[in-house]
């Protein structure tokens, strides 16, 4: 096996122009289907880390503004959510609904301490917030019901903001800040990619807003539902449910807004698995244009080498081991070639994945041991078919007319 | 015609035809016999059938009609595989255009018919070192043919040819690449060889090689000219 391969290394090395170029060619279908299965693979972490089935279980609904008359209403009506709504869609929708929880926006108001200000939203917020929106505490801790029931004057900040405030994230926790005029206590600082509001307890943001019994937007978490059907029909419950309460035709779709966050989570999984394909099926192709041209550059080098294999048979080598020497130097092309182009699209999505640390949606765009094994399993079969036929075609060759051939 | 057991290469009625839109009968019942020992030279004009005969020898073709055994083997009809395996063990082969791969040194070159044995790397670049000594070439072993006259890339063919330790060695046209001197010098090592007894069977058309050897077969025309007629026929 090694007297194989040395043979094979001293053909390769006298012909290096070639043996380089057509190297290249697959190196470079390997690069591109490495960096491509990175980027794809990025995407897909950016979208894994900030949703998960348990989390996109929710549908959340937003007032809007009815579109069709209705039992004597005109058209055009505004239809705001409120605080009572929360217990009709709980008590009326009890198989498909596990919790709603309401959000209230404290509009316009800036968060202060002697050191500097925010204004980013401020929502009045439930506790089950922090596991719906994966945020990641820090330090401190998350609203928890206590805050809720005793309306209490205590604030969750988002880590840059902590640092703006207090110029340090985990130093936050127990100091006090400003907000409509009073002071609040910091609980605790989060994290997160792109969601950077500021949260408080519901109750106290319904308190501060005095007699408005509006609420900015529902979260309903549903159960029971697991396909795109599923999601729908729960979805139609809920409009039918605040049609009733509100006077609005429950066919009117711009009364509310819903957006179905399970439906749509089923809708991208399908087009990660979609992107998945696409991205091998590209990959593989772009490959095979260089595999085909290994395929030729081998033909070519059989047609150059007739000659020489014709005195190696002349001398006793038999057509198996001129198979087996051809297809092997075809798989050593492919596969040394194509772990160069593994290690530069490996430095490629290392270096993309360093750049774009801070871009949401974006995540670790590496490929990882499993890819590399696939990889290496496709790279040996490309170059084993790649070897083949021209390996074929130079058994055909009758010693008597290799020999003649100069 | 003898009939002893000393018959290394015996050819019976041997007959190939090359089909073709004018099928051509090459060779028409050849009978031939080598003994162990012998060296022989195949003399023929171009066209007589001598290099197809050598083919056949060689087990490099394949022929119609007839039987042809080597080393008291029937070769006949065998499979590729076979006859490569055949090729290497019993034949020795040297060539008028020598033959030697360019970008492998002499030792590489010779050893390489013990590659295909399976030979350990080591194993046969020390045999292939003898097989050079023994032909005055072992301060040649690592150049590469490109870098040795025609007399010494002849001496490293058949230093290729011996190595495996052949029943015959089958040189075609072993000088025709070849000046006068280094010619002679070739053929004294082919007659070296023989008085060491090796058996060996050179194609010729020079008439200064032929008379070299112990025997002259005379083809013409697709058939051995009986020895009777040689006399007669020639000078």
């Amino acid at each position: 096996m090694i007297d194989l391969f040395r043979e094979i290394f001293q053909t390769l090395s006298n012909n290096r122009t070639r043996t380089a170029l057509t190297g290249l060619a697959v190196a470079w279908g390997i690069f591109m289907l490495i960096v491509l299965l990175g980027m794809s693979r990025g995407v897909y972490n950016g979208f894994a880390s900030n949703m998960t089935i348990d989390n996109a279980r929710s549908i959340s609904v937003y007032g809007g503004f009815t579109s069709k008359a209705y039992k004597g209403y005109s058209d055009g009506r505004r239809i705001s959510l409120e605080n009572g709504d929360i217990g009709v869609i709980e008590s009326e929708n009890r198989s498909h609904v596990d919790q709603v929880i309401a959000a209230k926006t404290i509009d316009t108001a800036k968060v202060s301490t002697p050191r500097d200000y925010i204004s980013d939203n401020i929502y009045g917020h439930f506790p089950v917030e922090a596991e719906r929106g994966n945020l990641k505490i820090i330090s401190g801790r998350f609203l928890n019901d206590r805050d809720l029931d005793q309306k209490r004057k205590v604030i969750v900040l988002h880590e840059q903001n902590a640092r703006t405030l207090f110029g340090d994230d985990v130093e936050a926790v127990g100091q006090t800040v400003t907000l409509l005029g009073v002071a609040w206590q910091v609980v605790g600082v989060y994290a997160h990619d792109w969601e950077k509001s500021t949260y408080v307890p519901f109750t106290t943001a319904m308190f501060l807003s005095g007699n408005d019994d509006n609420v900015s937007d529902m979260t309903v978490r549903i159960r029971n539902v697991e396909n795109e059907a599923d999601g729908e029909a729960v979805e139609n419950e809920i409009r039918a449910t605040l049609a009733r309460a509100h006077d609005f035709d429950p066919e009117d779709l711009s009364a509310v807004h819903i957006w179905n966050r399970f439906t749509s989570y089923l809708t991208q999984l399908t087009a990660m698995s979609i992107l998945d394909y696409a991205v091998w099926v590209i990959g593989i192709f772009t490959l095979l244009s260089g595999i085909v041209g290994v395929s030729n550059i081998m033909f070519v080098s059989v047609r150059e080498r007739t000659h020489e294999l014709g005195i190696r048979r002349a001398i006793g080598a038999k057509p198996r081991s001129i198979l087996v020497q051809i297809v092997t130097e075809s798989v050593v092309i492919t596969t040394l070639f194509g772990y160069a182009g593994v290690a530069l699209g490996m430095i490629v999505t290392g270096v993309i994945a360093y750049l774009t640390k801070e871009t949401p949606f974006l995540k670790d765009p590496t490929v990882d041991l499993s890819i590399a094994i696939k990889v290496t399993v496709v790279l040996i079969v490309a170059g084993a078919f790649a070897g083949l036929f021209p390996a074929i075609k130079a058994t055909k060759v009758k010693p008597v007319e290799a020999l003649r051939d100069e | 015609m003898q009939q002893e057991e000393e018959a290394i290469l015996r050819l019976t009625e041997i007959n190939k035809t090359y089909e073709g839109a004018v099928p051509l009968h090459v060779l028409k019942g050849i009978n031939l016999e080598i003994r162990r020992g012998e060296l022989v030279s195949i003399m023929g004009a171009s066209g007589s059938g001598k290099s197809t005969l050598l083919n056949i020898l060689g087990i490099l073709d394949n022929y119609d009609s007839g039987e042809y055994y080597l080393n008291g083997v029937l070769v006949k009809d065998l499979t590729e595989n076979r006859a490569a395996e055949l090729r290497n063990r019993l034949i020795g082969f040297v060539f008028q255009s020598f033959n030697l791969i360019n970008y492998k040194n002499a030792v590489e070159n010779v050893a390489l018919p013990l590659f295909y044995q399976g030979v350990s790397r080591r194993k046969r670049n020390k045999l292939a070192m003898e097989q050079l000594d023994r032909m005055g070439l072992a301060d040649r072993a690592h150049h590469l043919p490109g870098e040795m006259s025609g007399g010494q890339k002849q001496r490293v063919a058949i230093a290729r040819a011996l190595i495996t330790n052949p029943s015959i060695i089958l040189a075609d046209e072993p000088t025709g690449a070849l000046d006068s001197k280094t010619s002679r010098d070739v053929m004294a090592t082919f007659r070296g060889l023989n008085e060491e007894g090796m058996t060996i069977l050179i194609v010729t058309h020079d008439p200064g090689v032929g008379a070299q050897t112990d025997r002259v077969i005379r083809i013409s025309d697709g058939l051995i000219v009986p020895d009777n007629e040689i006399i007669t026929s020639s000078r």
